[in-house]
């Protein structure tokens, strides 16, 4: 582990309208880690997730203050563009939500929208490294340019994944991921994660603690919108510092 | 078991009612059908009446006076015919369309001279008589008198009269004489209205929808619009009429009875359809792959552009031709602004006066002639034919925009 600082969330508040869902959050998330986020329904888990590549500016009502921190720059700063930010931190959704397009087109769209290939040749080098990573490429390397929703669900979330890669982001948030999918289209995907995180940095939200678990480096736990505690997986899982966490570990509440 | 037996029998009973109602609006339906199709079928026949024609080649068909000559051949078929009032009887038989169709002849027989029979357009009272609509009593039958008979019974016994492909109801404009009416000024009038209205309406309706739908804020203000455009809809359209009245005809100066004054007013009578359509097809477009292309850093605009607008055109299309559609069927708009005239030439330019399909129907329905009846049906029936046709169109573009995966 490299001890790389990555993202730094310092008193942050979101409300929506009147309602606060975040409660002074402070988290610290470090390069090539997987950190999962835990804890019951409604505690704000994914509401942090998307602030950390402002999906929420597209909710009308939502409003924050605190800081976010990305390699030690203000992400949101009026000079920040949403666009470049979210280029550089991709999003895997609770749903597989392939577009309805070809599998190539699925992948392609991110490196077309940003004019990152120069040549159709490199385009398509592009999309089969995507594919590769993902996992993907061996099952549909034959189908490239059939559509996307026809795949498996789990294929469609690896889809999914790949669609993210292709931009070359650095940080991949996951909200999720595997609550639509069957044991082993999860497992898949749990191996895959544990191979990205060589390369990207991972937030992952997952409702399974045995997900929790397995993946991920370091845990925060929330509790109605706040974060009740965070650290080492292990230490979470076997050695919960706070009450709510351990009612919660073993499963008195949530 | 008592219970499940009424049950049971409530059921039964349900689904015979919702069978009888629905057997009852399809008999309505069929009755219509039955009833324009019945009386309209036979105004695409018109009789004529054969004539025997000597022109020897060595005249001269400059020299001609087309009219005098075209009785002088007809006369000839009856040689013991001597009174003015009997020749008058005789020729009456013919329809005023016979002379141009006799001018057209002359010009296409290159001087080469003409003999032989030919076939001129008859007057719609014989018309009337020879498809049956008058019935005859004695010697006469509605507005052929006993002198006239004579003449038709003498044409009838040589067989010189028939029923042939009407030419005029597909290819004139509006006529005084029924039996050279035609509603092809009129469909080229609808055609341009309703071609206007797609190009203004179209634009306007889905730029907006998506303004209110994906860009505008939500307060009270939009709220207050969205309320408006609702109500629009259900506004009466001859208000519609009064509107393009005062705007495009008294306001603008436009040219009245015009194809273009009647597509705008059209164009803001269909509007609201239109963004009705078009908001709930861009509401019903999943989020989550708008999400998907904003989490992967496409703008606002590039994701409507690339996903929820082509998503969404399947329904904004069929909303689009059913809005359409219905400014096809509308006429009270149109007499407001003035394209209830009677014009007898196709229009050129959508600046031309003009009729449109809905009005003529209206117009024929209105004439005392006996004649204009069944062209009345016959009308009815090209208007059902189009709408079909755009209906058809709608059913075609969702099928196939959709079906794309």
């Amino acid at each position: 582990m490299s001890e790389k600082l990555k993202i730094s969330i310092k008193n942050l508040n979101v409300f929506y309208a009147e309602k606060q869902a975040l409660f002074d959050v402070n988290l610290n998330i470090m390069e090539r880690e997987v950190t999962s986020l835990i804890g019951p329904s409604g505690c704000g888990k994914s509401t942090l997730l998307k602030c950390l590549n402002r999906m929420n500016d597209l909710i009308d009502i939502c409003t924050m203050d605190g800081q976010v921190m990305i390699d030690g720059a203000n992400i949101n700063t009026p000079d920040q563009d949403p666009v470049l930010l979210r280029s550089k931190v991709g999003m895997v959704f609770q749903k597989p939500n392939p577009f309805p397009k070809s599998i190539y087109d699925n992948v392609a769209y991110g490196p077309r929208l940003h004019g990152m290939a120069q040549s159709k040749d490199e385009l398509d080098s592009m999309v089969i490294k995507s594919l590769t990573r993902a996992g993907l490429y061996d099952e549909v390397k034959n189908r490239l340019f059939e559509a996307g929703t026809g795949l498996s669900g789990g294929q469609q979330q690896r889809l999914c994944i790949a669609r993210a890669l292709a931009v070359n982001p650095e940080i991949i948030l996951m909200d999720e991921p595997c609550s639509a999918l069957d044991p082993i289209a999860t497992a898949k995907i749990e191996e895959l994660i544990e191979e990205l995180k060589r390369k990207y940095t991972i937030v992952i939200v997952t409702h399974s603690m045995q997900q929790a678990a397995r993946v991920s480096d370091r845990t925060a736990y929330m509790h109605m919108g706040e974060l009740i505690e965070s650290g080492f997986t292990k230490n979470i899982f076997s050695n919960p510092q706070h009450q709510k966490t351990q009612d919660y570990i073993t499963g008195r509440i949530g | 078991m008592n219970n499940l037996n009424k049950r049971n029998k409530a059921e039964t009973r349900f689904k015979l009612y919702g069978i009888s109602a629905v057997i009852i609006a399809i008999t309505f339906l069929f009755v219509l059908l039955f009833n324009i199709f019945s009386s309209g079928v036979s105004a695409f026949k018109a009789s004529y009446i054969g004539v025997k024609i000597e022109i020897p080649s060595a005249m001269n068909i400059d020299e001609i006076n087309p009219r005098k000559e075209f009785k002088r051949q007809v006369l000839k078929m009856f040689p013991e015919v001597e009174t003015r009032s009997d020749k008058r009887a005789l020729l009456s038989l013919f329809s005023k369309g016979a002379i141009y169709e006799f001018e057209d002849l002359l010009e296409q027989s290159d001087s080469n001279g003409l003999d032989g029979y030919y076939w001129f357009l008859a007057h719609g009272d014989l018309d009337m008589y020879i498809k049956g609509t008058v019935e005859r009593r004695g010697n006469e039958a509605g507005r052929i008198n006993s002198k006239r008979m004579t003449f038709v019974d003498a044409l009838r016994e040589q067989n010189l009269i028939q029923l042939q492909a009407n030419k005029y109801l597909l290819s004139s404009a509006d006529s005084r004489e029924p039996e050279m009416a035609g509603i092809r000024g009129a469909i080229v009038g609808s055609l341009y209205a309703i071609l206007i209205a797609f190009i203004v309406s179209f634009p306007l309706g889905v730029l907006s929808a998506l303004y209110m739908e994906k860009l505008a804020s939500r307060n009270k203000f939009s709220d207050i619009i969205e309320t408006n455009i609702n109500n629009l809809a259900a506004v009466p359209s001859i208000v519609f009429g009064l509107l393009g009245l005062a705007i495009f005809l008294n306001f603008f100066s436009l040219p009245r009875s015009a194809p273009l004054v009647g597509g705008l007013t059209l164009a803001v009578m269909t509007l609201p359809t239109i963004v009705i359509a078009s908001r709930s097809a861009i509401k019903s477009v999943p989020p989550s792959i708008e999400e998907a292309s904003i989490g992967l850093g496409a703008s606002k605009i590039q994701t409507l552009m690339n996903f929820t607008l082509p998503l969404a055109m399947p329904g904004i299309m069929t909303g689009t031709i059913i809005g359409i559609a219905r400014a096809l069927g509308e006429t009270a708009p149109l007499l407001m602004i003035g394209m209830v005239a009677f014009v007898v030439d196709v229009p050129g330019t959508p600046l031309d006066p003009s009729t449109a399909l809905p009005v003529q129907i209206f117009l024929w329905a209105d004439s005392p002639e006996r004649a204009f009846v069944e062209r009345t049906s016959a009308a009815i029936m090209v208007l059902l034919l189009f709408l079909v046709l755009l209906n058809l169109a709608a059913i075609y573009i969702r099928n196939k925009l959709e079906r794309k995966w």
